[in-house]
């Protein structure tokens, strides 16, 4: 995360702007920086440089790419206590959702998450589903798993998810 | 007779089937029919990270499937619960709705709104109840004292849970392990995170939050953990392992899925009923103090 003086000449005036403008990110004017989502974060618990209402004041201050190359942005354990302990309603893992979505865009999606999307095309699932597997539900007498992906590929392709790709740099 | 459409997920069918086993045994015995679903896909709560557009259709697609067969949704995975449950609250805003029927409509499907999902402890505390499980006790649990272990997804966010217990002192998964007669036992980082969701992305930050929670386990003097979400599971019972032999660490804390418990107190046999054998950390201990000394 952003450590030291902010460089003015390197903001992005319309990065609010582009963030608020999805319906999802619109709580993030209400934050008063009181730091509750930080203090139940366990990822800042683990991180004590990562901070949500960090994260916050800089998406309003226009810091884009520093937010968008943030290998932090990928780290969210997907908790909800941010949103759970707001005092003003800021719901901060939708506004994430939002700055993780416009990053992948740009090509900076952590492999993990596009491998799995390529798998769901293939089997439904995030996990594929081979011999030793159907033999160890058989034996145990568990239905057979359909592992079927292709009406999920078709969605997938309609909203471009499988245009998406993974960012070379790993982000561990 | 209770009947929903199960949702196994992603995680479960594949690397958790003991928590799959113990569920559909537990449910047969307690009269609530579970329907086994062809058409379910991913319940897409990953995919939202680089599309919440995709992971709002992955969960609705399912929630159709569903809704064609006039069913709500049992789920196993607390993860697959809060996306489908939050996919249920965002489709109830009419424009999201059409917007995300009409792009379904390339595969033929519509959600309408009648499709509710509960997490199979929500079942078994609301459908099920508290009194009748404790009516159909078979097996003396009281010697056992557990750390019960609630998973984010089961109660957040909370506006998708029409305030169906407290996320922040929560007291479901407490009665359901009471009402099997073994003690849930309090202790600090009771409502930490298992880091899961991070940890395909990075071990780093899932493996401190595990170690935290291990730490703190270690010295309450229990005899299990007691999860009912097999990503839970599979971060506290196989990472466990996989910390000690790369960190050199000596935890040993058994992690048993709720049913697992719930079975073994209905009388289940520990193995071919509830999967005992497939847990990663050795329950052994565990079944001995419970009076079942048979090798599993």
């Amino acid at each position: 995360m952003h450590d030291g003086p902010i460089q003015v000449s390197k903001l992005d005036a319309n990065f609010r702007s582009e963030v608020l403008k999805h319906k999802d990110a619109g709580g993030l004017n209400a934050c008063f920086s009181c730091g509750a989502c930080t203090a139940g974060c366990p990822i800042s618990e683990v991180f004590p440089e990562y901070s949500p209402k960090k994260l916050s004041k800089m998406v309003k201050l226009g810091m884009k790419e520093e937010v968008l190359s943030s290998r932090f942005i990928w780290y969210c354990t997907t908790c909800h206590n941010c949103e759970q302990h707001c005092p003003q309603n800021v719901k901060f893992f939708n506004i994430l959702n939002v700055l993780k979505n416009m990053a992948a865009k740009e090509g900076r999606a952590p492999s993990p998450w596009v491998e799995q999307t390529q798998q769901i095309m293939q089997t439904g699932l995030i996990f594929p589903v081979d011999k030793v597997l159907i033999q160890k539900r058989e034996s145990l007498c568990l239905p057979a798993l359909r592992a079927e992906g292709k009406k999920a590929k078709r969605i997938i392709e309609l909203v471009g998810l499988d245009k998406i790709k993974a960012n070379k740099v790993n982000v561990e | 007779m209770n009947k929903y459409a199960l949702f196994l997920g992603c995680t479960t069918p594949t690397q958790v089937i003991q928590y799959e086993l113990s569920s559909r045994w537990i449910c047969k015995l307690l009269g609530i029919e579970l329907v086994d679903m062809d058409d379910f896909v991913c319940c897409g709560i990953n995919q939202v990270n680089l599309s919440q557009e995709a992971g709002l259709l992955l969960a609705a697609m399912n929630l159709a499937y569903a809704e064609l067969k006039e069913l709500d949704i049992l789920t196993l995975c607390a993860a697959c619960t809060g996306a489908l449950a939050e996919a249920v609250e965002r489709l109830k805003d009419q424009e999201t709705r059409d917007r995300i029927n009409s792009k379904l409509q390339t595969v033929g499907l519509e959600y309408n709104g009648k499709t509710q999902v509960k997490h199979i402890s929500r079942v078994l505390y609301e459908d099920v109840g508290i009194d009748r499980i404790k009516s159909e006790i078979k097996r003396d649990l009281s010697k056992l004292r557990v750390a019960p272990h609630y998973g984010c997804h089961y109660l957040k966010p909370a506006s998708a849970f029409g305030g169906f217990d407290d996320p922040d002192n929560p007291k479901t998964l407490h009665q359901l392990i009471s009402a099997t007669g073994a003690l849930p036992v309090q202790y600090e980082t009771f409502s930490l995170c298992c880091g899961g969701k991070s940890f395909p992305i990075s071990k780093e930050p899932a493996f401190s939050l595990v170690q935290k929670k291990l730490d703190n386990i270690m010295n309450k003097k229990i005899d299990s953990m007691v999860v009912q979400c097999q990503t839970c599971y599979l971060m506290y019972s196989d990472q466990q392992k996989v910390i000690n032999e790369q960190f050199g660490k000596q935890y040993n804390v058994p992690v048993l899925l709720y049913p697992q418990l719930l079975g073994m107190a209905l009388g289940g046999d520990p193995k071919s009923d509830l999967g005992f054998g497939l847990n990663t950390i050795s329950l052994d201990n565990l079944l001995a103090k419970v009076g079942i000394n048979k090798e599993i």
